[in-house]
């Protein structure tokens, strides 16, 4: 058998990975601390203009759905609390790092990727929501993220990110099996790498590492579920494009936990289309 | 064969059947070529349809949604091939195709 390309080390030497804004980790600081008030994070948040005014459009957008008019962080915050802001903050610093960076490769299109990203991102949000979780907004996220290694592989290695490219597509595999094959290093490990530098939370982390092997042995199992779960659904949705035109099997243990037996799928299908459609704003401001 | 009210009448169709007044008189005999002129001169008569040769409209409407069906099929039979011996799989591939055939014929 052909000997893997070894690329994992050249990946984590590569020096500019992108970085999430520092308000992040001031923001994670602030909320350990109960006596933190609305006005401390507030500042904290606005130190970031450009990242202000987006948080500022998304809390207004359909999205959060929130009605009146939202025009302060601090407002923000009093209406829609600690966490939801720092999702929202989360949120437009990951698009931020990594939207209209590249076109992508020949065949593969970011947008079609990001719109992959943000419906699978909806539809972990609409199942954890139908199967009462919660950690909805976290869930969202979780999707929205659960490839970024992809994104990683695509801008700082396009050339091995074509080669499992083009032969997930000749082999009629997943994207993961081509890496499987041709390297050391699948995007579930690079993005849970990547989540790890940034500190996201655990359960995020485990999501975007263990997506493609959800196992009710792990840690933060539920979250995994959810992502595994939805990445499959959207595929059979077909909403944009991860990569490859297959589809992963559905682990028995994760339809089983999640009780999606006794979801009328038909329901959830229109509540990730509904969900899809506020989450385009994402599209629109970055 | 084709049904259609007698304001729709175009020159050169050729009625399927016979057209019958009111008390089942043959008023035109099947293959007559009609008119635009006659279709309002059938209306005079009381008569609101006739059926003539050709296809239904809304046959080409049909033709053209089972087009998309099929493609949608082939499409995702392409995309599940090798998966739906796995009884979840294959409800999700029904659940998704139902979903996804009804929002085209939506649209």
């Amino acid at each position: 058998m052909q000997q893997k390309k070894q690329i994992r080390q050249s990946l984590e030497l590569i020096s500019s990975i992108p970085t999430l804004p520092v308000v992040i980790e001031k923001l994670t600081r602030l909320l350990q601390n109960p006596q933190t008030s609305a006005e401390e994070i507030g500042k904290a948040i606005t130190t970031d203009q450009a990242l202000a005014s987006k948080v500022l459009k998304l809390v207004n957008s359909a999205f959060y759905g929130f009605p009146g008019k939202i025009s302060t962080i601090t407002h923000a915050i009093v209406i829609l609390g600690f966490s939801t802001v720092k999702n929202v903050v989360l949120t437009a610093s990951i698009f931020d790092a990594f939207r209209k960076k590249g076109t992508g490769i020949e065949g593969f299109d970011l947008e079609h990727f990001w719109l992959h990203s943000i419906a699978c991102g909806a539809a972990a949000q609409s199942i954890a929501k139908i199967t009462g979780s919660n950690q909805k907004e976290e869930c969202f996220i979780a999707g929205l993220v659960h490839d970024i290694g992809k994104i990683i592989l695509c801008q700082h290695l396009p050339e091995e990110f074509h080669e499992a490219y083009v032969f997930a597509k000749e082999n009629s595999i997943l994207f993961f099996q081509s890496e499987n094959a041709l390297f050391d290093v699948t995007h579930q490990e690079i993005g849970g790498f990547l989540a790890e530098r940034w500190n996201l939370p655990k359960d995020l982390q485990n999501a975007v590492k263990f997506h493609h092997a959800p196992s009710p042995t792990r840690d933060y199992y539920m979250m995994t579920a959810i992502v595994h779960c939805a990445d499959i659904l959207i595929r059979a949705l077909n909403y944009g494009n991860g990569g490859d035109m297959k589809i992963p099997v559905m682990s028995d243990n994760v339809w089983k936990n999640l009780g999606m037996d006794s979801i009328p799928l038909s329901q959830l299908f229109e509540a990730i289309n509904d969900e899809i459609e506020k989450a385009s704003i994402f599209l629109q401001i970055t | 064969m084709k049904k259609i009210p007698v304001d729709k009448v175009q020159d050169g169709m050729i009625l399927f059947r016979d057209v019958c007044g009111p008390s089942g008189n043959i008023l035109l005999s099947r293959g007559t070529v009609i008119s635009s002129a006659l279709g309002r001169r059938l209306k005079n008569w009381g008569i609101t349809t006739i059926t003539v040769e050709g296809k239904e409209d809304s046959t080409q409407e049909q033709k053209e949604v089972s087009v998309s069906e099929e493609e949608l099929r082939n499409e995702m039979q392409g995309i599940f091939s090798g998966v739906t011996d796995n009884p979840i799989m294959k409800k999700i591939f029904i659940a998704a195709y139902h979903y996804r055939l009804h929002k085209t014929k939506q649209e």
